[in-house]
C-alpha cells in the first residue's frame, strides 16, 4: 500500500511468471524440480528485500544456489558419516 | 459572578456568535455556558494578491479583524509573512474560508479548517470530560476557565455520565423492528414503534425524566434516530434529542473507502448538540475498545466525543499533531504542498521498503522464546527524533542510513516526537499496570480498553508520517522509520546468533529464538540486555513457548508464510495467528473445533499428538456426527464475509456476492465493505443469505462442504505434528480413497474428506 515499487513478493511472482513458457516446455519431472528451485528462493525473500538489488532475479538465483549448497553440505556430511561408519565396520579395533 | 466546577461534555460554535460549552456540574446539574471565542486563520501569497484579499474582506458582511503576521511553516526555514484574518464568530469562519478559497484559489491558507474543539484546546487546554472551573456571570457567559486535570493522567476521576441505551428490537437491515428498547440507570422500557403518537410522547417523557448526557444506541446512526426524527416531523410532535433547542440534529452521509488493504463502510451519522450520540455499530473500532476506549481517544485527541467515536485513529493522530502545531505557533497547512524530494533510482530501491518480514522455519519447535520491541515504530520516532522537519535536515534519511545514529540527544524534538512522547509514555504505563494487574481485578477491563485505544493511535501515527495527504507527513520520514526498524531487527538477530541462539522467525518488531538449555526468562535476560544496548530501543520477553508451530502456505506446502502459526506458552495459554480459528469469516462451528484441538494439543507436554490423538479423533467424530444429524445450530454455520467490491463490479460472483444478490433481490442493497452472512447450501446457487425474512431451511445445508472445511481446518493444526489430511481421514474413517457417489465433489485435496464424509453420512 502506498508504495512506489512492487514489493519483493510481487517482484518474485512476476519473475516466476516470466518463466511460465520455459516451464511449460519442460518435462513434468523437470517442472517439479524447477518449482522446488523457486520454492527455495522464496525462503529468502526477506533477505532479498533487504538487499534491494535493482535486478532482483540475480538475488533469487543466488538464493537458489544457497539452498542447493546447503543440500550439498548436508549430503557431504552424511556421506562422511557413512564412510566413517563403514570404515569402523571393516576394521574393528 | 459565580464559579462552576464540573466535567466538560461538549463544545461547538453557536448561533449567537460564540462557543457553547456543556458542563456536567459537580452539583448534578447540567450547565449550558457561552464564551466569546474569536478564531484566526491565515493567507499567504504575493503582496498584490493579499492587498486585493484585504479589500475583499473589508467589503463583505462577516465581521473580521485584519492584520499582518509572521509565522513558521514546518517545512520552511524562515518564517513567512501572512495576512491574519480574525473572525469574531467561530460559526461564520468555515463559510468565510470557503468563500475565500473559491475567490482566491491561488493563495495558500493556514489554520483554515481546524475544528473548533482543537482551537479551543490549544488556547485553554480543554478536552472532552476534562475537569474544569469556570467563572460565569448571570447570563452564563464564561469570563475565565481553568482546566484542572490533564489528558495524560492515568486515573482521571470518572465523569458522572448519564447514559441512556436505546435500540430497536431487531436488526433493521434484516427485518422491520416492532419496538424500541430503552435502558437508563435502573429503569428499562419497551415502546412499540406503532402507533407513533404514544411512542413519541413516551419517548419525550423518558428523555425529560432521565435527561441523559449520552445516547448509546444500536443502529442509531443508520436507522433509529433518522426514523424517530422523521416520524416526529411527520406528525408534528417535536422530539428533544438535542439539549440545545437552537439546533436540529446534524446528519452526515454514508461512505465507503479503502484503508489498510481493506474496504471499509461507514454508515450515515446523526450528531446531537448538548448531548452525545454514539452508535455502537457505527463507531470505529468499538468492538475493540468499547466506550472506555472512545472516552480515552476523545481525552487524548481533544476531539469531541461524538467525533472521536466515529473517526479513524488516523484522524485522531493528525488532530493531535495539529494541536501540537497550534500550541507552538506552527502553521497548519490547509493543503499540503511538499512533494517528495527527487532521488535516484538506486536511492529509491534502498529507501522504498517496509519492515523486515522473514519466512519462518516451517514446522514444530520446542522451548522457543518470543521477544518483541515495545511499540517499535513510535519508539523509533521519539528516540531518534524522526519528524518531517528533522529527517534529511538534522537526521539522516533512509537512503544514507548506514547505521543507527545516536539518539536525538539535546536536539529540539520535532513535531511528531513531541506529539507522540506523552502518548507512548501513557501506553507503556498501561502496559506496566496490566502486567501486574491480576486477572480478576475489575479495573483490568477498562485498563485494557484504554491501552487498546492507545495502541491504535500509535499504530496509525507511523502510517500518517508517509500518507501523501497528511498535513505533517513526509515520505522520507516514513522511510527513515522503517530503515531504523530494519536495522534494529538485524542487530537483534546478530546479537542473538552471537549468543548461540537460532533465529526461527522475525516479523517487523519481533523475533522467535531458541537455544538448547534456554527455557526460563532468566536464560533470556542477557539476550534482552544485549539487544537493548546494541539498538537503543526497549525490548521485552513476550513469553516462552512450550512449543510453537509455523505453518506453510495453504497453496504450496513448501513455501513458508510469515503470519500463520500457533503455539502454547509455558503457562498453558495460547497464541494463534492466521489459522481458520482467527479469521473473522470462519463459521463458529469450525473455528471452535479447531481452537479446541489446539487446546487439547497445548494441554499435553513433550509429544502432544501421541498422547491426545484419541481425544482429538473422538472430538472430530462427535462434531461430524452433530453436523450429519443437524444438531449444529445454523448460526454456528454462518460464514461472515466482506464484499470486496460493489455488486455490479463482479464478473464471477463469489459466494458472498451471490448471497448479496439474494438480498438485493429483496430490496436490501449492500455496499462494498459491508459484511454478508450466509450458509453454504446444496445445489444452485450454493449459498443462502442469512438476513432474509424467510429463515434458512436446515435440510438444505451443504453438510459435505462443512465437513470438508472442518477436516481441512483440523489437518492444518495437526500437520506440524506429523498428520496430514489424508492420514487424518484414514484414522477417522479407516480408509482414504475417494468414492464416486452422486455427490458433487469439488476438486482438490478436499476430496478424501468429502468422500469419507459422504459415506459417514449414509
Amino acid at each position: 500500500m502506498g508504495r512506489t515499487l512492487p514489493s519483493i513478493t510481487i517482484a518474485f511472482l512476476q519473475e516466476q511468471q516470466s518463466f511460465a513458457r520455459f516451464r511449460r516446455a519442460l518435462r513434468r519431472s523437470d517442472q517439479l524440480a524447477l518449482d522446488e528451485l523457486f520454492a527455495a528462493a522464496h525462503q529468502h525473500l526477506a533477505a532479498a528485500a533487504y538487499a534491494a538489488h535493482p535486478l532482483p532475479f540475480e538475488t533469487f538465483l543466488l538464493a537458489m544456489l544457497l539452498e542447493e549448497h546447503k543440500q550439498v553440505l548436508g549430503l557431504r556430511r552424511r556421506l562422511d558419516e557413512l564412510l566413517a561408519a563403514q570404515e569402523e565396520h571393516a576394521h574393528p579395533e | 459572578m459565580s464559579d462552576r466546577t464540573g466535567w466538560l461534555l461538549d463544545l461547538y460554535p453557536n448561533q449567537q456568535g460564540g462557543t457553547s460549552l456543556w458542563l456536567l456540574g459537580d452539583d448534578g446539574l447540567r450547565y449550558h455556558l457561552h464564551q466569546p471565542f474569536p478564531t484566526t486563520f491565515y493567507a499567504a501569497g504575493p503582496a498584490p494578491r493579499l492587498r486585493l484579499l484585504w479589500h475583499f474582506l473589508e467589503n463583505q458582511p462577516t465581521q473580521v479583524a485584519l492584520s499582518r503576521a509572521e509565522r513558521r511553516d514546518l517545512f520552511q526555514e524562515n518564517p513567512i509573512s501572512l495576512l491574519a484574518i480574525q473572525v469574531a464568530q467561530p460559526a461564520a469562519q468555515p463559510r468565510l474560508f470557503q468563500q475565500l478559497a473559491e475567490s482566491f484559489p491561488d493563495l495558500s491558507y493556514y489554520d483554515a479548517d481546524v475544528p473548533l474543539a482543537l482551537r479551543y484546546a490549544a488556547v485553554h487546554n480543554a478536552f472532552p470530560l476534562a475537569r474544569c472551573l469556570a467563572s460565569v456571570d448571570e447570563t452564563n457567559t464564561i469570563h475565565e476557565i481553568k482546566i484542572l486535570d490533564s489528558p495524560w493522567d492515568l486515573d482521571p476521576p470518572p465523569a458522572p455520565l448519564r447514559i441512556l441505551h436505546l435500540e430497536p428490537d431487531c436488526d433493521p437491515s434484516r427485518k422491520a423492528p416492532k419496538a424500541v428498547l430503552i435502558r437508563c440507570e435502573r429503569y428499562s422500557y419497551r415502546l412499540a414503534l406503532k402507533p407513533e403518537r404514544p411512542l413519541l410522547i413516551n419517548l419525550r417523557a423518558i428523555l425529560d425524566c432521565h435527561d441523559p448526557d449520552l445516547l448509546l444506541t444500536c443502529w442509531g446512526d443508520t436507522w433509529l434516530l433518522p426514523h424517530l426524527l422523521k416520524v416526529s416531523k411527520a406528525i408534528g410532535i417535536p422530539l428533544p434529542l438535542n439539549r440545545d433547542p437552537a439546533f436540529e440534529a446534524a446528519h452526515r452521509a454514508e461512505r465507503t473507502y479503502f484503508s489498510y488493504g481493506q474496504v471499509v463502510y461507514r454508515g450515515r451519522q446523526v450528531h446531537l448538540f448538548g448531548r452525545c450520540h454514539i452508535d455502537r455499530h457505527n463507531a470505529m473500532l468499538y468492538d475493540d475498545y468499547e466506550l472506555e476506549g472512545v472516552l480515552e481517544i476523545a481525552r487524548v485527541t481533544s476531539l469531541p466525543l461524538q467525533t472521536a467515536a466515529r473517526v479513524s485513529p488516523g484522524t485522531g493522530i493528525s488532530s493531535m499533531q495539529m494541536l501540537t502545531a497550534l500550541r507552538q505557533g506552527i502553521l497548519v497547512p490547509w493543503h499540503k504542498q511538499q512533494a517528495e524530494r527527487p532521488k535516484t533510482a538506486l536511492d529509491m530501491f534502498a529507501a522504498d521498503q517496509g519492515g523486515l518480514v522473514y519466512q519462518p522455519l516451517v514446522g514444530l519447535h520446542r522451548d522457543v522464546a518470543g521477544i518483541d520491541f515495545i511499540s517499535m515504530y513510535p519508539g523509533i520516532m521519539v528516540h531518534f527524533n524522526i519528524s518531517p522537519e528533522t529527517v534529511g535536515a538534522r537526521r539522516p534519511d533512509a537512503g544514507s542510513l548506514e547505521e543507527i545514529a545516536s539518539p536525538g540527544g539535546d536536539e529540539q524534538p520535532g513535531l511528531v516526537p513531541q506529539t507522540l512522547q506523552p502518548l507512548l509514555g501513557k501506553r507503556l504505563a498501561f502496559k506496566a499496570r496490566l502486567a501486574t494487574c491480576p486477572r480478576w481485578d475489575p479495573r483490568r477491563k477498562a485498563c485494557e480498553a484504554r491501552a487498546t485505544a492507545h495502541k491504535w493511535l500509535l499504530v496509525t501515527c507511523f502510517g500518517y508520517l508517509g500518507y501523501k495527504n497528511a498535513r505533517f507527513g513526509r515520505i522520507e520520514a516514513h522511510e527513515a522509520v522503517t530503515a531504523y526498524g530494519r536495522e534494529a531487527l538485524l542487530r537483534a538477530k546478530e546479537v542473538a546468533e552471537e549468543l548461540g541462539f537460532t533465529v526461527l522467525h522475525m516479523y517487523v518488531d519481533g523475533l522467535w529464538v531458541k537455544k538448547p538449555g534456554a527455557a526460563t526468562p532468566a536464560d533470556l535476560q542477557p539476550l534482552l540486555d544485549a539487544i537493548a544496548e546494541r539498538t537503543g530501543l526497549p525490548i521485552a520477553l513476550d513469553g516462552i513457548y512450550r512449543w510453537v508451530a509455523f505453518l506453510p502456505s495453504r497453496l504450496d506446502g513448501r513455501v513458508p508464510v510469515a503470519n500463520r502459526y500457533f503455539g502454547a506458552y509455558q503457562d498453558g495459554s495460547l497464541k494463534v495467528r492466521g489459522i481458520e480459528a482467527r479469521r473473522g469469516d470462519t463459521p463458529p462451528y469450525i473455528a471452535e473445533t479447531q481452537m479446541e484441538i489446539v487446546k487439547i494439543l497445548a494441554e499435553n507436554g513433550a509429544d502432544p499428538l501421541e498422547a491426545c490423538l484419541p481425544r482429538i479423533l473422538k472430538l472430530l467424530r462427535r462434531r461430524l456426527a452433530d453436523l450429519r444429524l443437524g444438531r449444529v445450530p445454523l448460526q454456528d454455520l454462518l460464514v461472515n464475509q466482506k464484499l470486496s467490491r460493489e455488486l455490479d463490479e463482479y464478473r464471477v460472483p463469489s459466494p458472498p456476492a451471490r448471497a448479496a444478490f439474494q438480498l438485493q433481490a429483496l430490496g436490501k442493497s449492500l455496499r462494498a465493505g459491508q459484511r454478508v452472512r450466509f450458509l453454504y447450501t446444496r445445489g444452485e446457487p450454493g449459498v443462502y443469505a442469512w438476513d432474509q425474512p424467510v429463515p434458512a431451511n436446515p435440510k438444505a445445508v451443504d453438510a459435505a462442504r462443512y465437513g470438508e472445511l472442518l477436516l481441512r481446518a483440523a489437518a492444518a493444526v495437526l500437520q506440524p505434528f506429523g498428520m496430514d489430511e489424508a492420514e487424518l481421514s484414514q484414522r477417522l474413517f479407516g480408509y482414504a480413497q475417494p468414492i464416486s457417489s452422486g455427490l458433487v465433489l469439488s476438486a482438490g485435496v478436499g476430496n478424501y474428506a468429502l468422500a469419507n464424509l459422504a459415506s459417514a453420512c449414509q
